[in-house]
């Protein structure tokens, strides 16, 4: 297991979220180096490291930064996304609390590339304690005049998980209801009051002073060759040391479990993963013993790796009940925009009550998937389809479970 | 991006503008596409999914109303694969939907209805007792009603009241299953256009308070006339049914779509006015207040014009058919009269507003302009014979055809409304515009027309 730090180098430190220990431990150094570029080419060196994007779909971060107009009439903002509400994900909040003046360099850079000159940083209502530290942080880069020519607004969100979502973040951000918006045909920036606006997760841009310091050659030097680089993977659930640990891409699934989280909980036997956050298919324990972490061999096994934060379950697990809790969360959670995932989330929601409390037939079974698939593949956003999923993966993996408590 | 190109849909090919929504060609050639939320008017929203299409070279069913047209584009409408994803997308539309087709006010013209007998058909599978209940009797003001389970989220409401009249009193609250529309708490849907979300709606849940319960919708008979509330001449359906032994009446107004005149809407007093039209009605020939006979009002005419012979003024209604002003001009050019129509009291300058209202309220004003009538008031004359102008004037005598009642001494002939009758009307921007004859009464109010011509000079 190779030791890589590139994003969680200063958590360990005490105090590490004020400007004084982040200083003295090599924070906004960076900033000089990318003065002797100019924009574009750091965009360049964006695209060349392989960077791709963090918060779950792992789009590649250059080509999202090209296509933010260079010379444009309307200004451009970047807007970061901190409204991190997956279940099993909890990797951008140490970020801001541990270190938040990370997140500022890379703000500032990111801004200089893109020539904007606000950010937001859209961050999860229920974050309130850590928002604090960011806000303290923020304030000390205001002090250290490093804000002068770039001003950074923290916007709360108001508790819906949807507004994770770029597009309904933004609706959210021009104060809106969060409703995610029909996507464009051709490749464009995102739209913020109409002007040009690059959206990247908390990690994806904390992720970027690394880079520019060291080049992107030694960003790759991590990882596989596609997934270049490392994650803040996390883990919780039945497992010994749950947390937050960065490791390269590619790392074997078992290995990681083993070395960072100490093993399955009380010696049992490990059951199932849900590798990326709540929304990607489940694995089974056998499928772990296959997978790494990397984009390419998680889709090769009919899942995700998303945000990296797995959920473990033990050979105790009940996997009606797991269905049934996440479900109740996407019947929470859906906006209510688009008629598939509207009533699909609540009817598969009260499928699932139906048959964990032994009231089920084996017609609900054949209808949750049918359902499953009518939500798949029909709306605007992808909270739909990634239900679709979970469910179609439950059933699939798990259905003996389900149909012993018809 | 405006090249008309072809474009195949069930393999037929079809014109279209490149880049224009695939949605409107549909509509357009008449092409059946289920939809809820897409309306031509605000544009596509793409949340009720209903409205989708097959694409070749695309993997994944598409929706129509965000598909623009491209060159060489093979749609398809038809076919299991698509009636499939239609039907399973309307049973999710359905399991909360209280399914009150029997008391609900819209059956009948009711989308969903409409789309449950084309591609749904299933049977009912979410029991009653687990359904989301919602309220189902909100006033939100503006003659609007409200029923929260029967609405499906279209959002049409909401963004008419965000992108027409720019008033957002209406939005959508809760999310997932619970959502649903309302407005702000202690808040009312308060706008001059607030009635046109009844008919944006496709379902039952906004209805008029004016018109619910009072007729199921395929009792009536529609036929298209104008609306003579201004000078606007906004196009307009009147709805109007004969129940057995009862008179033909006007259940309703709804707007009727003309680009060039009022778009899809009307406002809510124009939308109204049927009421004032059957209301208060003159029915009878009347002289000094007493009911004499049609004949003896004849006499009664014919005497006192051949009376006050060159000393008579005829005044014109703004809001009488054209056809009805050529006829009372050439009358009073026999009689050797001289015809006002005087325009002033028309003026309303409250009324106006930049949308569909104008502050010109004589509907027909603009061919008494065209017809250059001497606008100004009347000069003192001995008789006076008043073709329904609201203003009274003094003379000797008076010679009143009333369409409603008024206190007036003078000999009185009753006349047919606009909807009794047919006709154009020249609006304010000059478009003449025809209107078809919507009621048939038992007994019949005679026309001016035909009440001029039975004066034997």
């Amino acid at each position: 297991m190779r030791e890589c730090k590139i994003v969680s180098s200063r958590f360990h430190l005490k105090g590490s979220h004020t400007f004084r220990v982040a200083k003295e431990n090599g924070v906004y150094k960076s900033l000089e180096k990318v003065k002797g570029y100019i924009p574009l080419e750091i965009i360049e060196i964006i695209k060349e490291s392989g960077l791709r994007g963090k918060g779950g779909g792992g789009a590649f971060a250059g080509e999202k930064w090209a296509l933010m107009p260079q010379n444009s009439t309307k200004p451009s903002f970047l807007v970061v996304n901190c409204d991190e509400s997956e279940p099993g994900t909890f990797k951008d909040r140490q970020i801001i609390s541990q270190d938040p003046h990370l997140l500022i360099e890379g703000i500032l850079i990111t801004c200089y590339a893109i020539k904007a000159r606000h950010a937001y940083i859209y961050i999860r209502g229920e974050y309130k304690p850590f928002q604090d530290i960011l806000q303290g942080a923020i304030d000390e880069a205001y002090q250290e005049g490093l804000l002068d020519t770039c001003d950074i607004t923290i916007h709360r969100g108001a508790g819906a998980y949807i507004c994770g979502e770029k597009s309904a973040l933004l609706e959210s951000l021009e104060g809106k209801r969060g409703h995610p918006r029909l996507k464009p045909k051709q490749k464009e920036p995102e739209w913020f009051f109409g002007n040009p606006t690059l959206v990247n997760n908390v990690e994806t841009i904390a992720t970027v002073p690394f880079i520019l310091e060291n080049g992107a050659d030694a960003y790759k030097a991590f990882g596989t060759q596609k997934s270049a680089g490392t994650l803040l993977f996390a883990m919780s659930g039945h497992i010994n040391r749950a947390g937050v640990y960065e490791a390269e891409f590619g790392t074997p699934m078992m290995e990681y479990i083993n070395y960072f989280g100490g093993g399955i909980k009380n010696g049992k036997k490990l059951k199932a993963i849900i590798p990326g956050g709540a929304s990607t298919p489940i694995l089974t324990a056998e499928e772990v013993s296959k997978a790494t972490l990397d984009y390419e061999t998680m889709r090769s096994l009919g899942s995700a790796l998303g945000t990296g934060g797995m959920i473990v379950m033990d050979e105790d697990t009940c996997m009606v009940e797991v269905l049934k809790n996440l479900l109740e969360f996407y019947h929470e959670e859906s906006c209510g925009q688009c008629t598939p995932c509207r009533e699909g989330t609540g009817w598969t929601d009260k499928l699932v009550g139906k048959i964990l409390n032994k009231e089920g037939t084996k017609k609900d079974i054949d209808k949750l998937l049918e359902v499953a698939t009518t939500m798949n593949g029909k709306t605007i956003c992808v909270f739909a389809p990634a239900v679709s999923g979970v469910i179609t993966a439950f059933l699939t993996k798990f259905r003996d479970e389900f149909e012993v408590k018809l | 991006m405006s090249e008309m190109i072809d474009i195949v849909v069930d393999n037929k090919t079809y014109k279209a503008k490149e880049g224009s929504l695939l949605i409107d060609l549909l509509i357009k050639e008449k092409i059946k596409v289920p939809y809820f939320c897409y309306h031509e008017a605000l544009g596509a929203d793409g949340n009720c999914r209903m409205c989708m299409v097959e694409i070749e070279g695309q993997k994944r069913p598409q929706i129509s109303c965000d598909t623009f047209i491209k060159a060489n584009m093979k749609v398809h409408s038809t076919g299991n694969n698509i009636e499939k994803v239609r039907r399973d997308i309307l049973e999710l539309e359905l399991i909360n939907h209280p399914v009150d087709c029997p008391v609900c006010d819209q059956a009948g013209e009711c989308s969903l209805q409409d789309f449950y007998m084309d591609y749904g058909l299933h049977n009912s599978e979410v029991l009653i007792q687990e359904k989301i209940k919602h309220t189902k009797h909100i006033d939100l003001g503006a003659n609007v009603i409200l029923d929260q389970e029967r609405c499906v989220l279209c959002a049409r409401c909401t963004r008419f009241t965000e992108k027409i009249t720019k008033t957002h009193e209406l939005g959508i609250i809760g999310r997932g299953d619970e959502a649903r529309v309302s407005t702000m708490p202690h808040r009312k849907l308060h706008n001059p256009y607030a009635m046109n979300v009844v008919d944006l709606c496709p379902v039952g849940a906004l209805t008029s308070k004016d018109f619910r319960f009072s007729q199921r919708v395929w009792f009536l008979q529609t036929v298209n006339s104008i609306c003579h509330g201004c000078a606007k001449g906004c196009n307009i359906f009147i709805d109007h049914n004969k129940i057995k032994y009862k008179d033909d009446l006007i259940y309703r107004f709804r707007p009727r779509r003309n680009d060039e005149v009022n778009g899809f809407f009307m406002c809510d007093e124009g939308r109204l006015s049927y009421k004032a039209l059957q209301d208060n009605r003159q029915e009878v020939t009347l002289l000094n207040a007493k009911a004499i006979t049609e004949e003896e009002a004849l006499l009664e005419a014919k005497r006192l014009i051949e009376e006050y012979e060159n000393n008579i003024s005829v005044v014109i209604d703004a809001n009488l058919y054209t056809q009805e002003i050529e006829a009372i001009l050439e009358f009073s050019k026999k009689i050797g009269a001289s015809a006002y129509a005087p325009l002033e009291v028309y003026y309303d300058e409250n009324f106006k507003d930049d949308m569909l209202k104008s502050a010109n309220r004589g509907a027909n004003s603009q061919t008494i302009e065209l017809l250059t009538i001497d606008t100004s008031t009347p000069k003192e004359s001995g008789l006076v014979i008043n073709f329904n102008h609201p203003d009274t004037f003094n003379s000797e005598t008076v010679i009143n055809f009333l369409t409603h009642k008024k206190a007036l001494n003078s000999l009185i002939f009753p006349m047919a409304v606009f909807t009794e009758n047919t006709g154009t009307l020249r609006n304010e921007e000059g478009i003449v515009q025809h209107c078809e004859q919507a009621i048939f009464k038992n007994t019949p109010i005679p026309t001016l027309i035909e009440t001029v011509k039975k004066i034997q000079l």
